[in-house]
Order: C-alpha cells, then structure tokens, then sequence
C-alpha cells in the first residue's frame, strides 16, 4: 500500500497549480438562467483551449485520459484554488451524458456531440425523474410510440436541472407501450429545441431556478437518437454506474475539506468551546472523506455498489458543515448571501440523484447483502 | 501505478495468519480473565515487534501492516497489554534499555491513564499515557490505592500511586504518540466492523413477523450506518497509517482525524450492534457488550495531538469568493 506521486506527476501538479492560479475566474457564478449557462461556458472553453477540459475523458475523444493520480492532484490543486463548482449546467455533459455516448453510442452519435460537449459549446440535461417516478424510477411513463424512422414522444417530466438552458437532454422513456419496469425502456437523446416541448423552470428553495418541469406534446426525434438498443434504455442508464467513481463529483468531496478550512477561519472559535469541538470533529470527518475519496480511486471496489457508502457519507457531511456555517454566522444567517444560498441548496444533497434512503437500502441489500424487502 | 491502496500479497499473508491464529485462541465469547496467561501466544506470534527493526528482534514490517493487524486484535477483544506491549517496546529502544525491550516485547506491559492501571495483575511493568507524553513504570514501586472489579465486570482497575523513582522511562516523542493513536484507532476499527459483521449476520438469520430482521428498513439502515462508519475509518486508518511511516508532513493531522472518529464510530457501531440484538444484545451471554465496554477502555488512551491545532493539507490558495 502505498501513497507515492511520481516526480512527473508533481511537475503536473505544479502546472495545474499554475494555470489554475492564472485563469481562475475572479467573480463567482451567477445562480441561474443564461448567465450562469454563460459563465460556466466561457470557463469550460477556456480549460478546453488550455487542455485542461474532459480531464477523465478519454485522450481519442478529446480528453486528457488522466491517471487516478493526476485525477486527484487536479481536483484538490482546483478547490484549493476556488475554481468555479463542478456542479453547473455542464455537469450532466461532462460526467453522465459524455461517459455514456462514450460506453454506448454510436460513432456518428460520438462525432457530432462529443467535442462539441468538452468545449463547451453544448450544455446537457437528465430527464429521468416525473411527477410519479422518483425513486422508483423504473415506474416511468412517458413513453414513444415509432412512426417510420422517428419516435413520437408524450409526456412529463420534472426536476430536469439546467432544462431551461440546456441543448441537449438525456431522455428516459417507454418505447414498448406493453413493458412494465425496467424492460422496454429507451435512453435517447432529444434535442430541447424540437417542437412540441414546453420547459417551466421552478424556483427551488433556495430562491434560484435550475430545475424545471418540460413537457412532451407529440415530440418527434429521430430513431438514430436511441442511444444503445431500443428497449435497453435501462442498461444504458446503468452503464455510467462504475465510472461514476472517477466522475467530478471527487471535487465535491475534495472542497468539503476546503470549507471547513474557511469555517475554522471566519469562526475564530476559542479552544474547547462548543464551536470549536463542533469544527474539530467536522475537519476530522472530512479528512476520512478525502480519505474514502483516494480509496475509490486507488483500490479495487468489492462491488459496482461501494460508491452509495462514500456519496452518502458526502451528503450528510456537507449539510452538517453548511448547518455549523448557519450557527457562526449568527444573525447575518437570515441574509441573502454566498453561505446561506450555499446552505440551503445543500437540503438536495440527500435527494437528488437518489435518496439517502434509497442509497442505504442500496448499501444494506447490495453490499450487505440484506434481504430485499 | 504510484499510488495504491490495495493489500499488497504480503500484507495478506501476513494478515491471514494472524486470523488464523486469533480464531483458532481468541474466540471473542473467551472467558476474557484467562487472557493474562495466553498473551504469550500473541508475543511468540511477534505482533509486538512486528515493526521494530531487527536489530531490536523486530520482523522489519512497518506500521501499516501493524495497523492493520491492530484491527484484528480489535475484532477478537484482546487486552490494552497488546497496545502497550509494541510502545513500550519502542520506548524501552529509544531509551537504549535494551534489557527491557525483550520484557516488554512479551507483553508484561500495561496501559493506564494517570494512576489508573488497566487489567494490571501480574504485569511488570505499566505504560503511563498522558497527552503528550508517555511513561513506563515499575509496577513493584507502586503501591495500591484501591481495587475495582471494573464496570459491567469487564476488566479489572487497580488504582495505584508512585512517584519518580517508579518511573523507567520516559518520552515526548510526537512519533511515538502518533503510533499509539494509530494503533488504538486501529483497534477501535476491528470494533466498528466487528459489531457490523455481528449485526449483519444477526439480521439475516433471526426470524420475526415470518421474515428475517434484516428484510426491515428500521435495521437495514442501522446497518447501512454501521458499514458507512467502518468504511470512513478504515480508509482514514490507512491514510493516517501510510503517512506516518513515511513520514509525510500531514502525517500528525491524519492521525488526530484518525483518533478523533474512531471512538465515535467504534461506539456507535457497538449500541447499534446491541440494539439489533434486541434482549439478546442486552445480556451478558451474547457478544454485544464485549465491543462496547473495549471501545470504552481504548478510548482513553493512545490522544492524538488537537486536530485545530494542527495545518490541513488541504488549506485553501485564497479567500472564497464572496465569503
Ligand atoms: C436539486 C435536484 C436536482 C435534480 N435534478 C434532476 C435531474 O436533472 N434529472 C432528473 O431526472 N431528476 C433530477 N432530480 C430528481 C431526483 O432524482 C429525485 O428527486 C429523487 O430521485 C427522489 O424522487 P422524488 O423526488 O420523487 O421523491 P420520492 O421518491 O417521492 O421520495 C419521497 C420520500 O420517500 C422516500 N422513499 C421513497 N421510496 C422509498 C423506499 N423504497 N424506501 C424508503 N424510503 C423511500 C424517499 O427517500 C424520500 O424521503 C433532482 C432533484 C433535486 C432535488
């Protein structure tokens, strides 16, 4: 077992320290609408003149095809510098949509979306979840029936982040009409500028749009957008399940440890007070993060399931730690701010992409092998 | 690959004898007294001096592979004398009392904290833990306060006094502190999946309602923290582990991390493990509340340095923007 960076990959190291002091963006992001989708273009495409876009990607398709190691060193050397969250309007593209053209696609599919995608220049959206379908996924309804060489799609769907601005959406939908469940699923790429759908963004807790309900009126997209075979959309939608580990979301889990870096900062709490337990214990668990971190990448997973452990894990620590923020900040707490905004929107940590308690039932039945209800 | 933190051939040999060995003479139902007398078993296996170099008739492992070992003694109960045992070992070496490294190699060591000794019969010699430093007395040069069958009739204390001429020798080693802190956490791992195992197991065989246990979310999920818990310290205990035997310079804050979670995991996972036992996890003839009371006793000794007042290896270039 070892821990040991290669002379190369610290000069890698250096380099992205570098080039991300230089090019980070001085102002933050906007929270939603065109100019949040402008801003984090305009960022994407300047890590992709640069090369430093599509990191995890594969080199053939515009990627840099980094090692686990150099993986690690960018995302930590891109917290610490306060480089914009990984979480914007490219996220779905970048870390879903892209891996699985890549796992799946055809190489028509692979040629048109894929470069277009790591420079930026085409944003994506999931369109799994509806109004009946949360969790149980596999219960969806929006379906297609085939007309010639195009499906004709009818439906709802909700909770589609960054809808309102994406060009592209990752579409889950039933394409045999006498299917139930996971069968007879199709996974296809519709272009959100088609006729006949409507997007109606709502406003989430936080007071910030970025989701949005999109409706489906005789939608006609073209057969050569099913992503992998008609009827095998569920397949599809798993494959990303075990590249998910070396997937952004690392970024997230790294910049925990950065915001309890500034929490200790601004808190300034005298040694052995509540505040300053509260702090310790809070470092101390987002050290062991980074920790589960470097061991998805660095250690062969006992099953395709381990990610739910270290994502979980992830969620509730990041409310806690915006929950600790909250108590510091006092009466400023009630104010419209970065660290309150940042506060609420982390109530979705433990919902979107999976429940925390559809996530422990993954972990008890899968890894444990619990009986299944 | 430069980085990697899968167990290395040697490392599950290594490993594998040793369960072996502990299955084979530490079935945690044991009757616990009767453990004086078989921690020579332990010593003759060399899990003392596994990491002591050889010169100090120590196997040349180093401390990732004693860590991880530390687990297993965690997992099957063994007394604190198996943490004393390998510091005291290193303390009576860096003392140049090499006379003693072979005693206290053999586990005629104890740990207590102040003047409370911990399963102190028979012991020669005691490892005294303060926060930052480490001492190891002579039994014989003490005299007894007071006498306590321990809580829940656990382990037995002996409340004793001494002053200096007691005392063999003494270290403010932060290194040696660090090993302690690691090794402590590292038993308090084998608690936290110990109990995860014993409940899991549990929950797929006992039967209500015409259906295991385990079929019910109430448990599923108490499970699903107990594995989340173990998983956290573990991947922590092999960062902290790495870094101090090479001596990186996040070496001391990983460990504090480390010793800082796994008391609190060890113990959550014990009163987990318990509860899903329902009455049987109450009584003394089941297992439960053996992990419970060792993560009580380990949890007192082997501190960690303050983690506030420690440098983060992951400190931020600059302010964030807009607070
Ligand atoms: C910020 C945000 C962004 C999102 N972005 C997208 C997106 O881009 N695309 C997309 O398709 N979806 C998106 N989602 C939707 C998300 O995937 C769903 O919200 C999630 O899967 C839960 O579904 P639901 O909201 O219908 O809740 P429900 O499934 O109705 O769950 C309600 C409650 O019941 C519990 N529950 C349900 N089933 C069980 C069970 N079997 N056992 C125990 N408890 C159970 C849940 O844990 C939860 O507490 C987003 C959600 C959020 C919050």
């Amino acid at each position: 077992m070892q821990l040991d960076f290669s002379p190369e990959d610290e000069e890698f190291r250096t380099a992205a320290r570098t080039w991300l002091a230089g090019n980070v963006p001085q102002q933050t992001s906007p929270h939603e609408g065109q100019a949040a989708r402008d801003y984090a273009t305009d960022w994407l495409a300047r890590c992709h003149r640069d090369g430093w876009a599509g990191i995890a990607w594969p080199a053939d398709y515009g990627g840099r095809g980094l090692s686990p190691e150099r993986l690690v060193i960018w995302y930590e050397e891109y917290v610490r510098a306060r480089a914009p969250s990984v979480l914007d309007c490219t996220f779905v593209a970048l870390n879903h949509a892209g891996p699985t053209l890549i796992a799946c696609g055809t190489d028509e599919q692979k040629a048109f979306h894929l470069p277009r995608i790591v420079s930026g220049r085409s944003i994506w959206c999931q369109g799994f979840s509806e109004p009946n379908s949360g969790s149980d996924l596999a219960s969806l309804s929006t379906s297609a029936v085939i007309d010639g060489d195009v499906l004709v799609v009818n439906g709802q769907k909700i909770w589609s982040s960054y809808a309102d601005i994406a060009d592209f959406q990752e579409l889950l939908i039933r394409t045999d009409s006498t299917s139930k469940r996971h069968k007879g699923l199709s996974w296809v790429i519709c272009d959100m500028k088609a006729p006949g759908i409507t997007v109606r963004p709502i406003e989430n807790m936080a007071g910030v749009c970025h989701f949005a309900e999109v409706f489906y009126d005789d939608v006609r997209i073209p057969l050569s957008n099913v992503v992998g075979d008609l009827n095998d959309g569920w397949r599809v939608a798993m494959t990303t399940l075990g590249f998910e580990r070396k997937t952004a979301a690392m970024g997230l889990q790294l910049d925990l440890s950065v915001r309890i870096e500034d929490l200790i900062a601004r808190a300034d709490a005298a040694p052995g007070s509540a505040t300053a337990e509260r702090l310790g214990l809070l470092r101390a668990q987002a050290a062991a993060l980074r920790a589960m971190t470097w061991r998805t990448l660095f250690r062969e997973p006992a099953t395709v399931f381990d990610g739910s452990l270290v994502r979980l894990r992830f969620a509730e620590l990041a409310q806690h730690i915006h929950r600790l923020a909250m108590d510091i900040l006092g009466p400023d707490a009630l104010l419209m701010s970065q660290p309150t905004h940042d506060y609420l929107e982390a109530y979705s940590e433990t919902i979107a992409g999976g429940t925390a308690e559809i996530q422990r039932n993954i972990i008890a039945e899968r890894i444990l092998g619990l009986p299944r209800e | 690959m430069t980085c990697n933190l899968n167990r290395s051939e040697d490392q599950r040999q290594i490993l594998d004898a040793a369960a072996s060995m502990l299955d084979a003479d530490f079935d945690v139902s044991r009757d616990l007294a009767a453990d004086r007398d078989r921690m020579a078993k332990i010593a003759e296996f060399g899990a003392f001096s596994l990491a002591l170099d050889e010169q100090s008739g120590g196997a040349g492992f180093t401390l990732v592979e004693e860590a991880l070992l530390h687990v297993q003694f965690g997992r099957h109960i063994i007394s604190t004398h198996s943490i004393a045992a390998p510091i005291a070992a290193r303390l009576a070496a860096e003392s140049e009392l090499i006379d003693l490294v072979g005693d206290a190699v053999a586990g005629g060591v104890l740990c207590g904290g102040g003047g409370r000794l911990i399963d102190g019969a028979n012991a020669r010699f005691a490892l005294v833990f303060a926060p930052d430093r480490l001492q190891l007395i002579d039994i014989a040069k003490t005299t007894v306060v007071a006498n306590n069958p321990g809580f829940g009739h656990f382990v037995p204390i002996t409340d004793v006094a001494f002053d200096e001429d007691a005392i063999v020798a003494t270290s403010d080693s932060r290194h040696l502190l660090d090993i302690a802190a690691l090794l402590v956490s590292a038993q308090l791992l084998g608690i936290a999946e110990a109990t995860r195992d014993l409940a899991v197991s549990y929950a797929g065989v006992r039967r209500q309602f015409g259906k295991p246990i385990g079929a019910f979310q109430a448990i599923k999920h108490h499970c699903a923290n107990m594995a989340i818990g173990a998983e956290m310290l573990s991947a922590q205990l092999d960062m902290a582990a790495i870094a101090l035997r090479d001596g990186r310079d996040d070496a001391t804050f990983q460990v504090a991390a480390l010793r800082l979670l796994a008391p609190q995991v060890a113990l959550e996972n014990a009163r987990l493990c318990i509860q899903i036992h329902g009455g049987m996890g109450f009584s003394a003839e089941a297992d439960a509340h053996r992990f419970l009371k060792q993560a009580h006793v380990l949890r007192l000794i082997g501190d960690a340095a303050p983690i506030l007042d420690l440098e983060s290896p992951m400190a931020p270039y600059k302010p964030r923007l807009g607070g």
